[in-house]
Formats: C-alpha cells, structure tokens, sequence
C-alpha cells in the first residue's frame, strides 16, 4: 500500500510539474514572441523595418519553435512558420500595407494559442 | 490530464450500467484501462503532428487513476459495489430471478447459455446460479444432477413467446403447450418466463415473478429426443 501510494504521489507529482511548466513555458515564449512582432508591427507601420529586423524575428522563432514543438501539437506551430515567412518576404519587398496584416494575424495567434492550452472549462471540453 | 480524466470516469459508468454482459473476467475499470491505454498510447505514436509528450501524459494520468480506483476498491469496502458491482444471483430455489437478470442486461437465453457452457443443460438441476461482478458464471447444481440431464431440454417459451424454430424441432403443435399452460392454471403465454421441455417429457415452468415447476407430461404419438 505503502509503494501504491508513493507511486501515485510520484507520477501526480510528475503529472503536475509538467502541466506547470507546459503552461508557463508556453507562456514565456509566446509573450516573448509578441512583443518582437509588436516592435516589427511598428516598426512596419513607421515603413522602417527592413529585411534583416524581420530576418531576426524569424532566427528567434526559429530557435523557440525546436522547444516550443515538444510540448505543442506541430500544426499549431507551423501555422506560425507560414505567415511569418510571408510577412519576412513582404518586409523585404517593402510591402508594408500587406504586411501588416500578417503581422496582426501572429500577434493575435500569439496571444491566443497558449490559453488555448491552457486549464479552462471551454479546453476540457 | 483533465480529459483522460474525465474519460475514464464516464466510460467506467457506462461499463457499470451496461451491465455485466459486456464484461469477460474484467473488473469494469480493468476493462475500462484495457480500452483506453493502447488508443493512448497510439495515437500519438500514429500521429507524428501530435507530440509523444501527449500519450505519456495520457498514459501516466490512466495509470494514476487506475492505482487509485484499485487502491479504493481494496479498501474501502462500501465502494467496491459501486466500482467493480456486486454478484448478481440468477438462479436461487425459487427459479430465474427474471428481475437480476433484466438488471445485467441479459435474458433467459443467454442464462441457458451461460448454464450449457458451464456444463449445466437442464433448468431444474441448478440450486444457485450467478454472475459474478467480473462477468463469469457459476453455477451450485443439486446432488445427482447428472442423472437429472437425460435428454436434451428446448425452450419452448422464452419470455412470453414461443419460440418456433424449437417447437419445429420437437415435432409438436404449439396447442399441446397451451394446452398444458392451461391445466397448470397459467392465464396467458405471455406470463410464462420461460417453458422448457426435454425428449423425456419433463417440463420446466416458471411463470413471471413465481416459483418455478417441473411437469411431467407424455408427448403425443410417442415423440421423443
């Protein structure tokens, strides 16, 4: 009984610890994220971000998406792969009008997506 | 973790009400693990845009979950009916308990089923029968009820209604059987539980909510077997 309950306490507490830092891990690295795109968002809307800002959001991403991919479903993270690489190359055109709009759309995915993850009601069910 | 959670509890439930008819020599949540853990298990394994991190989870919140239903069903004694069911006695002195079997999803046939497979042919050789909570039968039979399963009995009347297929096979009319019903004071068919003949001319009655009776009848013309 004694290794029954120590082994239940073991794996809730496995159980546990990997919720808490899935939620806090997703967290972090999404409103790390949105704050670059904000600075990108305005920066494009002043029409002076250039190829190597957006470039540099990318390499960001890029290096969070490898961690990000272990405790997240890989469609949700792709989703962010495209829009980001349209938004790069339109910057790099100097496509600010048409690019704002996909900037908006990661900002929003990027406030959105780790609740959506996140212990509620409306996620259980 | 919150959804295997609640998965697991609903399909325990279900397993519970349905009865012990859905279950072979598993305890309804054993079942209920053996159901779950191999979907848990593949689909991430399956399905490579799902991380892995989701079946261990799944499968460590089963395994958390089992330990405490079997720790519960250990013991806290109150709770053990509630998780694993209790034994439902089907058969007693007074005949079928039509109402336990109704209770685990079952009719007279699958108990004459039950009884063939344990070995057990004729009704009236049986003092108790039972389903235990894992689903498997046991039967008490009378002493000498070897001698009692001479012939080969055939339901006649399975729960009101006669069944044609073994009428056809005994060769007799069905008016020989109401004729029957209505000497032993039986009002209707449909308040026959079950009727049971064997080639030796032994009846088993039992009527809804009665004690059953054995007859002793001489078929027409000799038949026999």
């Amino acid at each position: 009984m004694v290794k029954s309950l120590a082994a239940i306490a073991a794996a809730l507490l496995i159980l546990t610890g990997l919720a808490v830092f899935e939620h806090l891990y997703t967290r972090e690295s999404f409103d790390a994220f949105g704050a670059e795109l904000q600075t990108l968002y305005q920066k494009a809307d002043a029409e002076e971000a250039t190829e190597s800002d957006a470039e540099a959001v990318r390499l960001a991403w890029e290096a969070r998406k490898e961690k990000l991919h272990i405790v997240l479903p890989h469609g949700d993270v792709n989703r962010f792969d495209d829009v980001l690489s349209e938004t790069v190359r339109l910057i790099a055109e100097r496509e600010y009008a048409l690019a704002l709009p996909k900037l908006e759309v990661l900002i929003h995915l990027a406030e959105t997506l780790p609740s959506s993850y996140a212990p509620s009601l409306a996620n259980i069910f | 973790m919150l959804r295997t959670a609640i998965i697991y509890v609903v399909l325990l439930v279900v397993m519970r009400l349905m009865g012990k008819r859905q279950i072979g020599e598993m305890q309804p949540f054993e079942l209920v693990i053996t159901l779950l853990i191999a979907e848990l298990a593949c689909i991430p394994m399956a399905d490579t845009s799902i991380p892995l991190l989701y079946g261990v989870v799944s499968v460590l919140a089963i395994y958390v979950l089992h330990e405490l239903v079997t720790l519960i069903d250990l013991k806290i004694k109150p709770l053990k009916s509630v998780i694993s069911g209790k034994p439902s006695v089907v058969i007693n002195k007074n005949g079928i308990d039509d109402y336990q079997l109704k209770r685990n999803n079952l009719d007279v046939s699958d108990l004459i089923e039950s009884l063939r497979a344990a070995g057990y042919f004729s009704l009236d050789c049986i003092d108790y029968a039972l389903y235990e909570s894992n689903g498997t039968f046991s039967a008490l039979p009378k002493q000498d009820y070897e001698g009692m399963q001479t012939s080969l009995p055939l339901v006649i009347i399975d729960n009101g209604k006669f069944d044609q297929k073994n009428l056809a096979l005994t060769g007799l009319e069905q008016a020989f059987f109401e004729d029957i019903l209505q000497r032993e004071g039986v009002k209707s068919t449909k308040k026959v539980l079950v009727l049971t003949a064997d080639g030796t001319g032994k009846l088993y009655l039992q009527e809804k909510g009665e004690k059953f009776r054995t007859l002793r009848v001489n078929y027409p013309a000799g038949k026999t077997w």
